[in-house]
């Protein structure tokens, strides 16, 4: 009955899109299974969303927060869901892991930020360099032409020589640009580039530059005419619209959701796969388990739970072949799976070496008006220090500088001004001076490798459909926490001196959700998730201490392809989908070989 | 013919093409505020497909007037944004043609829709234009290309588009619909005057411009002009083997004509004192409307990067025009309209 593919991918994100968009390239029939609904890709749901974002206050800034809660398929952290339901994630620590995805057609690429850069090349060998973590199978320069391709199907603008200014940076061939110029700086970016102009901290008695450069985003600018040998490139609209959303219209509301699509989603990938109708995309279908033929160790089949209304705990039980089977649903959803399946278990690795990017904010008032609240979130970055011999003691780490002033404005100020009962021009006065000179910055963690920190199962914790939800036990250690004190004490610290700024960073120990307090050398930290979620099935060079080989085929199983940010090694100080699209042209181009 | 007779009927040549060049900016230009005001006095989260609808003809106007200015440049002429009447004052009639029905500046109403479809409409190919009068934009386009084809052939190319090259407006200046294509000859000339034919009246006179392969099956962009407002007309789109005669087949969708601010037809901002409030907000639109404009002129004719200015000057006109289309005139009934005139 059931028809052969040539390869079937679970989940209908941005690595699965590009999988599917090579093999299918190459005459390759490909089947998509997508656990969530196809929600965002249907113009007018699209549209809802972006409307619910205006509308529901609560929400704003939340990654998830206007998509639909559905239970037959949850997704973590849906401020929507109704009250009295179970949460998807649950603990075992008593810090949570604290960053989410989205389980829905497009998947997480419908709330990103769209921050695009490369990892640089000592992530790749950190055990070697800093006797930290461990190695890559594979190095920045084995990766490098993937990450090329990956700019071309993410549409990435920013310009190189901004990139090169990083002395660690990784090599681009000779001549080459990225598909858009950069966007433009925004004041806030010029302020600060401004202030910290050869200006330098120290780290671990050595001295680093403060370095402000733009940052590589995959959202449409101006196409390069030098492009691909002066090939240009052509920027991909909305997908529904094709008058919107070829350039960056400056939008301050376009987290999680672009309002006119200029910001890539995987939907722009799924769109033109759908159009050429060489894929078929399977919505509504949760892969639950991969029969594994016990002789061969091949996935003979996977079994999924098709369900006909969204949040209904009635399903059907489906089984497809693929010659190929590629999980392509997130770090996590890949995990649980595998574990799922009892699949991939000779390293004992599955699920483990689980990492994000522990996130802070720090904030205060610039010395002068820089005019925040316009343009995209974050345009530039203080980048300089992502690398370094400070990487032997702790985390390196990056900073966003925010375009949008602290979080929660104007309503905060307005509500705390008028209780203290101040009207009128006073309100109006104090409210233009102060909103006007409002910079934060978002400073991000490199985490390591850790056994201890991993995403399981058990029998106590499952779905309506009866699926497994992932069960975490995670913690900071202290390289990271290092990290975060030096950030906060040291480099902030040097930053607000530079640049004139009045610190109002606090860090109190009663916090409300999206952060948790976390003490360290006596001092309060409130930390965030990034959504970065990497490592639980990481490559390597031996099936005793990794899930998949460099190609991210599973050493385990013949015929299965674990795909995404899970096969990251270490996560470096960059936001991964790039690095995931990457790893995903890079694990397509050996599937073509199997395929042959 | 001795030189200087050829050099004379060259120069009367091209002096005539730029002429209508000029005037094809102006045409072009015409449309752009009734079709800017119908879409937007649509009330946001309403109208959804119709709203879209209008927005990419209105783009698609934008760009046929940066092609007409790439064509005028190229051929050494000036595009001139800036004389006195270039922004006429509505109601007015498609300047340079035959057809003398009034174009106004009014919401979103099925009279309006009928303006546009006469704006856009159609003719039988080989359907003969008076002296000077061109019946549509097609057998205006025609004319143009046929005197362009005719200099060229006599008196070499070189001598035909003699423009700064510097002045053509480049991709990367200008997004929006469609390809901007730069004017450096023959050839891409007569690629950017079929660009503007085939998305006005449809390639070949079908219902569908050129691109319809790569777009979804029925409905939105790839229809000329004139189907994609008979759709929003009819409340349906069109299917894929629906011809200029038939009614759309396709997939129907909701028009609500309520869902409109009910804004003032033609208003003149003279008609209100100086110094009132309406007269103030009016003046403001009209004075970004104008500075929009004189940044395309400077754009045309000696700064490219005037183009970015012009762009933020449409985002800042967008939400001003909708601000006065919110606001009631007093108790009666209408709201404020928009006024693009310049002469106060």
């Amino acid at each position: 009955m059931s028809k052969n593919y040539d390869a079937v991918i679970v989940g209908g994100g941005v690595i699965g899109a590009i999988v599917a968009k090579i093999l299918s390239e190459n005459g390759k029939n490909v089947l998509v299974l997508e656990a969530g609904v196809e929600g965002a890709m249907d113009p007018a749901n699209y549209q809802k969303y972006v409307q619910t974002l205006y509308t529901e206050g609560g929400i704003r800034g939340m990654p998830n927060g206007p998509y639909p809660w559905n239970a037959s398929a949850p997704s973590p952290a849906i401020p929507l869901m109704p009250s009295g339901t179970t949460p998807y994630y649950a603990y075992q620590t008593q810090t949570h892991f604290m960053s989410d995805y989205l389980r829905m057609l497009g998947g997480t690429t419908l709330h990103w930020q769209g921050t695009s850069m490369r990892l640089v090349p000592n992530d790749f060998k950190m055990q070697t360099v800093y006797k930290q973590g461990i190695d890559w199978p594979i190095s920045y320069d084995d990766l490098e032409p993937a990450y090329r391709r990956a700019e071309f199907e993410l549409g990435v603008s920013a310009d190189v020589e901004d990139q090169q200014q990083l002395e660690f940076a990784g090599w681009y061939p000779d001549g080459y640009v990225y598909p858009m110029h950069k966007l433009p700086p925004s004041q806030v970016d010029l302020f600060f580039k401004k202030a910290l102009h050869n200006r330098t901290v120290n780290l671990q008695g050595k001295t680093y530059p403060l370095k402000v450069v733009g940052i590589p985003v995959a959202r449409n600018s101006t196409p390069n005419k030098k492009y691909n040998g002066n090939e240009g490139y052509k920027p991909v609209s909305a997908k529904g619209n094709l008058d919107q959303g070829l350039r960056c219209q400056g939008n301050s509301s376009c987290m999680p959701i672009c309002p006119v699509q200029a910001k890539y989603s995987a939907l722009r990938t799924i769109n033109e796969l759908m159009q050429k109708g060489k894929v078929e995309i399977r919505t509504q279908s949760v892969a639950s388990k991969l029969i594994i033929d016990t002789t061969t160790g091949r996935i003979s089949e996977i079994e999924y739970k098709r369900y006909d209304k969204p949040g209904s705990t009635d399903f059907k039980l489906e089984k497809v072949k693929g010659t190929l089977i590629v999980l392509a649903a997130n770090a996590i959803e890949n995990a649980t799976l595998l574990l799922a399946s009892g699949a991939a278990r000779s390293s004992d690795q599955v699920g483990r070496n689980l990492m994000d990017h522990p996130y802070l904010y720090a904030w205060g008032y610039s010395s002068k008006r820089v005019y925040p609240f316009r343009g995209p979130d974050t345009t530039s970055g203080m980048e300089s220090l992502r690398d370094g011999a400070f990487r032997k003691v702790h985390a390196s780490f990056r900073a966003s500088l925010s375009n949008w002033g602290w979080s929660g404005e104007p309503g905060n100020q307005i509500s705390a001004m008028l209780s203290q009962r101040k009207f009128g021009t006073e309100l109006r006065n104090t409210l233009a001076d102060r909103m006007t000179r409002m910079v934060k910055i978002g400073f991000m963690f490199e985490q390591l490798p850790l056994q201890q920190n991993y995403v399981t199962i058990d029998n106590d914790h499952k779905d309506a459909l009866g699926n497994f939800r992932p069960l975490f036990y995670y913690q900071y250690d202290n390289y990271s926490l290092k990290g975060i004190e030096e950030a906060i004490y040291n480099v902030w610290e040097a930053i607000t001196g530079y640049a004139g700024i009045e610190n109002h960073t606090s860090y109190p120990p009663s916090v409300t959700g999206g952060t948790q307090s976390i003490l360290y050398n006596n001092r309060n930290y409130n930390i965030m998730g990034s959504g970065h979620i990497v490592g639980t099935h990481r490559m390597g060079s031996h099936r005793k201490d990794s899930v998949t080989n460099s190609h991210m085929k599973c050493w385990d199983h013949s015929n299965l392809y674990v795909v995404g940010a899970g096969n990251q090694v270490t996560i470096g100080t960059a936001n991964p989908t790039l690095t995931a699209a990457a790893l995903a042209v890079r694990a397509a181009e050996a599937m073509l070989k199997d395929l042959l | 013919m001795s030189s200087t007779k050829n050099d004379k009927h060259l120069e009367a040549g091209v002096k005539k093409l730029r002429k209508w060049l000029q005037g094809a900016i102006e045409v072009e230009h015409c449309t752009i505020p009734p079709y800017f005001t119908a879409w937007l006095s649509i009330i946001d989260g309403s109208n959804q497909e119709a709203s879209d609808i209008i927005k990419s003809v209105m783009l698609e106007e934008m760009l046929h007037l940066t092609l007409a200015a790439n064509l005028l440049n190229a051929v050494g002429g000036h595009p001139d944004l800036i004389h006195p009447k270039f922004i006429p004052r509505y109601p007015t009639t498609l300047p340079h043609s035959g057809r003398h029905f009034p174009i106004r500046i009014e919401r979103f109403s099925k009279k309006a829709l009928e303006t546009f479809k006469k704006i856009e409409r159609p003719e039988a190919k080989g359907a003969k234009p008076k002296a000077g009068e061109f019946k549509t934009i097609d057998q205006f386009y025609a004319a143009v290309g046929q005197l362009m084809d005719d200099l060229c052939d006599q008196y070499g190319e070189d001598r035909v588009f003699t423009g700064d090259r510097q002045l053509q407006i480049q991709p990367e200046d200008y997004y929006g619909s469609g390809d901007l294509v730069v004017v450096i000859g023959r050839d891409t000339a007569h690629q950017a005057i079929s660009t503007i034919v085939d998305q006005g009246e449809g390639a070949d006179h079908g219902i569908f411009d050129d691109d319809h392969n790569i777009f979804g099956d029925g409905g939105g962009k790839e229809l000329a002009h004139y189907y994609r407002f008979n759709e929003i007309y009819e409340g349906r789109h069109y299917k894929k083997n629906d011809t200029p005669n038939s009614k759309p087949s396709g997939k129907p969708f909701h028009v609500d004509y309520k869902k409109v601010y009910p804004i003032k037809t033609d208003i003149d901002r003279r008609k209100y004192p100086k110094g009132s409030e309406i007269r103030k907000a009016l003046d403001e639109f009209a004075s970004c409307y104008g500075e929009l404009i004189r940044a395309l002129h400077h754009a045309f004719n000696n700064d490219r990067s005037q183009m970015t200015a012009a762009m933020a000057r449409m985002f800042s006109l967008r939400n001003q025009a909708v601000a006065l289309m919110r606001t009631p005139i007093g108790n009666s009934g209408e709201n404020l309209g928009l006024d693009f005139t310049q002469q106060a």
